[in-house]
């Protein structure tokens, strides 16, 4: 008895005295030799999952290129993916399954801003590294925390953009029409203090509910002030309720979207009333759209891993973000762990993508790292791309 | 500005009224307030898209084939969920009905969700606006205030003409003396429940040329169609209407004259105004208090 417990103590005094973690033990999570594992954070479900599982289908499909050249440093990217059903509550959980359960080496994800920033403190908390691919939030990125890269446009500089190009293409009076739920207001707040910069008042400032199934008021309003241009901060269902009600009332000034919007073909559809988009202007991550010819490689490529996707921007936005996270991965050579990562992120510079319209440049204090948005306009049948603009923040 | 104001809040108002009808009709007869009404909306719209859009059948069949397929709903969602706990603490029925709406959205979204976040659905009139001195009248929104004017007319003079809506009033008005005259109440209160789910379905009908279908279209309008019957007195199919095409207006001539950050509360701002005054609403019973 006397003999077994001095035996314990012994144990136990090597135990605790040890160096070794028995995380130590294993290596970094998500790497092996042979692999390296990616979580995918976005929509898979529901009506966000244009910026979840769209976006995702994209990056998988950089991903599978890549493993069939032979891999980053030796090594085949597993991509898994979690639903967070653009929640708050399901992003917390499905960021805690990916860091903890699956135990990925890092986060390619992020598709509604309200999940993302909901998942924030979690994952910022895991020192996991994290290259958010459509989240626009300004929060999802500032405070910058170490581990957190983006590599899509942020709220603050498309609202800038948007009256940029308001300016740039001779509007005198602008108005805007707006949601102001914490989405809406991400956008609004940054757009009201750029008119302010400018000094310029915008010459009706309309609100409208994301349920709202009418916008008469709205666009009577709007069309009562006479502006050349409205700019809009609406979702993709309140802005088709308002341009078919603008339509209906004849009321056609310049209209300027934003991301939510990005998919012209997709709101010429909703929207379904001949000619409405006429002067609409929305803002893309991306410069170019499914039916260029530079797009071509991978519109096949996406119908070879993903038969029932059409391809669409969101598409083309995984592939974009995708080729920066595997840039940085090779960057960071053989010996690689999620530090090396996070440095060789830190000091990405004038990466050109050839997708995005601008390049991606990271620094150390300024993780939002795609800063140029492109303005599209639909002609016909086809969306061309009208401009591009580099907005600080 | 006012006339457009008046004519598109008459529009939204009559689709509240629809709604609403639907809703108090259920209560009148079974004291039960049916959470999922606007759930059965969203699949009467989803069900007309399917048969207009997908299958390409004209819009009065699919109306038509839309709201048969809602009452058949109707009938099996009492049948499944709402008969067996007829006995049980209204609290249970609530839940019910709570859990019935998530399940109708889910399906919702597994049946039609691969389409498309908001479907939009063709107007029944495609003829642009029509202006008229300073009055811009849209054809659709016309059709759309008629084919609700219709349905009303359709739903009061079947509760008041025929023999099943006769039975439906007296079991509305004393369920145990209706028993003791023959008739027989679990199938009106099942019938009941399948004419609340088709008034629901006729409402999304009329309303998808101007809107979306898209799964979460029901609760908001629900909430409005609850306000309505609320403001009309809770119980009063009349009151529903009124208190229909009064929030229909409301909501317009506040974003119209006031601003547009009212148009969804100002409604709600009148009906607690009006049940401070006057608690039972427009046309509810005077609340009497024995002493």
């Amino acid at each position: 008895m006397r003999t077994a417990r001095i035996a314990l103590i012994i144990l136990a005094t090597l135990v605790i005295g040890s160096p070794v973690t028995p995380a130590d033990a294993q290596g970094t999570p998500g790497l092996t030799a042979d692999e390296i594992k990616i979580g995918a954070l976005g929509a898979l479900t529901g009506p966000g999952y244009l910026y979840g599982r769209l976006i995702m289908n994209g990056a998988e499909v950089v991903y599978n290129e890549v493993n069939k050249a032979g891999g980053i440093n030796g090594r085949k990217i597993t991509l898994v993916r979690e639903d967070d059903r653009c929640d708050a509550a399901s992003a917390i959980a499905a960021a805690k399954k990916l860091i903890f359960q699956h135990q990925v080496f890092m986060l390619h994800g992020g598709g509604c801003s309200n999940a993302s920033i909901a998942a924030r403190p979690e994952i910022e908390k895991a020192g996991i590294p994290w290259v958010v691919f459509a989240s626009v939030a300004d929060e999802v990125t500032l405070p910058t925390a170490p581990y957190i890269f983006s590599t899509a446009l942020a709220a603050s500089i498309e609202s800038a953009a948007q009256l940029e190009f308001a300016l740039q293409q001779g509007a005198k009076k602008i108005a805007v029409i707006s949601m102001r739920d914490a989405w809406g207001r991400a956008r609004y707040n940054p757009l009201m203090e750029t008119f302010k910069r400018k000094g310029v008042t915008p010459v009706a400032d309309e609100e409208m509910s994301p349920d709202a199934n009418d916008a008469t008021p709205q666009v009577l309003r709007l069309r009562q002030a006479s502006p050349d241009a409205v700019i809009i901060v609406l979702y993709p269902k309140a802005a088709a309720v308002y341009m078919r009600d603008a339509a209906k009332l004849g009321f056609k000034p310049m209209q300027i979207g934003q991301t939510a919007l990005g998919d012209l073909l997709v709101f010429r559809d909703q929207v379904a009333i001949p000619n409405a988009l006429d002067k609409f202007y929305t803002i893309s991550h991306v410069r170019y759209t499914p039916e260029d010819p530079e797009m071509e490689r991978w519109r096949g490529l996406l119908e070879k891993y993903f038969p029932n996707d059409r391809m669409s921007v969101y598409n083309i936005m995984g592939i974009a973000s995708a080729t920066v996270v595997v840039e940085a991965l090779k960057r960071a050579g053989r010996d690689l762990t999620r530090d090396r990562l996070r440095d060789e992120l830190n000091k990405l510079k004038d990466f050109n993508t050839n997708i995005y319209p601008g390049v991606i440049t990271c620094t150390p204090t300024d993780h939002q790292c795609h800063k140029t948005p492109a303005f599209m306009l639909l002609t016909g049948d086809k969306v061309k791309t009208v401009g591009v603009a580099t907005v600080t923040r | 500005m006012l006339p457009y104001l008046v004519v598109s809040g008459l529009t939204t108002g009559s689709l509240y009224a629809l709604v609403a009808m639907g809703l108090v009709v259920v209560y009148k007869a079974t004291t039960v307030v049916n959470f999922a009404h606007g759930e059965l909306f969203m699949i009467g719209g989803f069900l007309a898209y399917t048969f207009h859009v997908l299958l390409k059948l004209g819009y009065l069949v699919s109306l038509v084939l839309a709201v048969a397929a809602a009452l058949a709903l109707g009938l099996v969602t009492e049948r499944l969920a709402y008969r067996p706990l007829m006995r049980a603490p209204a609290i249970s029925v609530v839940l019910a009905a709570v859990g019935f709406s998530f399940v109708l959205k889910g399906a919702a979204r597994q049946i039609w969700g691969g389409l498309g976040d908001y479907m939009p659905f063709p107007p029944v009139v495609a003829t642009p606006a029509i202006t008229m001195g300073g009055l811009i009248l849209v054809p659709q929104q016309l059709v759309v205030l008629a084919g609700a004017l219709v349905c009303m007319g359709l739903f009061t003079a079947f509760f008041t003409s025929t023999r099943t809506g006769k039975m439906m009033q007296a079991t509305a008005e004393n369920a145990k003396a209706a028993r003791l005259v023959g008739i027989r109440v679990d199938r009106v209160y099942a019938f009941t429940w399948g004419m609340g789910a088709a008034t629901a379905a006729a409402a999304a009908v009329l309303m998808a040329p101007l809107t979306f279908v898209y799964p979460d279209v029901g609760s908001p309008l629900l909430v409005k169609a609850f306000g309505a019957a609320v403001l009309g007195g809770f119980g009063s199919l009349l009151g529903a209407v009124l208190g229909g095409f009064s929030i229909g207006l409301i909501e317009n001539l506040a974003g119209g004259y006031i601003n547009t950050s009212f148009t969804d509360i100002s409604a709600f701002l009148v009906i607690m105004l009006v049940l401070i005054v006057r608690p039972t609403g427009f046309f509810g019973p005077r609340a009497v208090r024995r002493i």
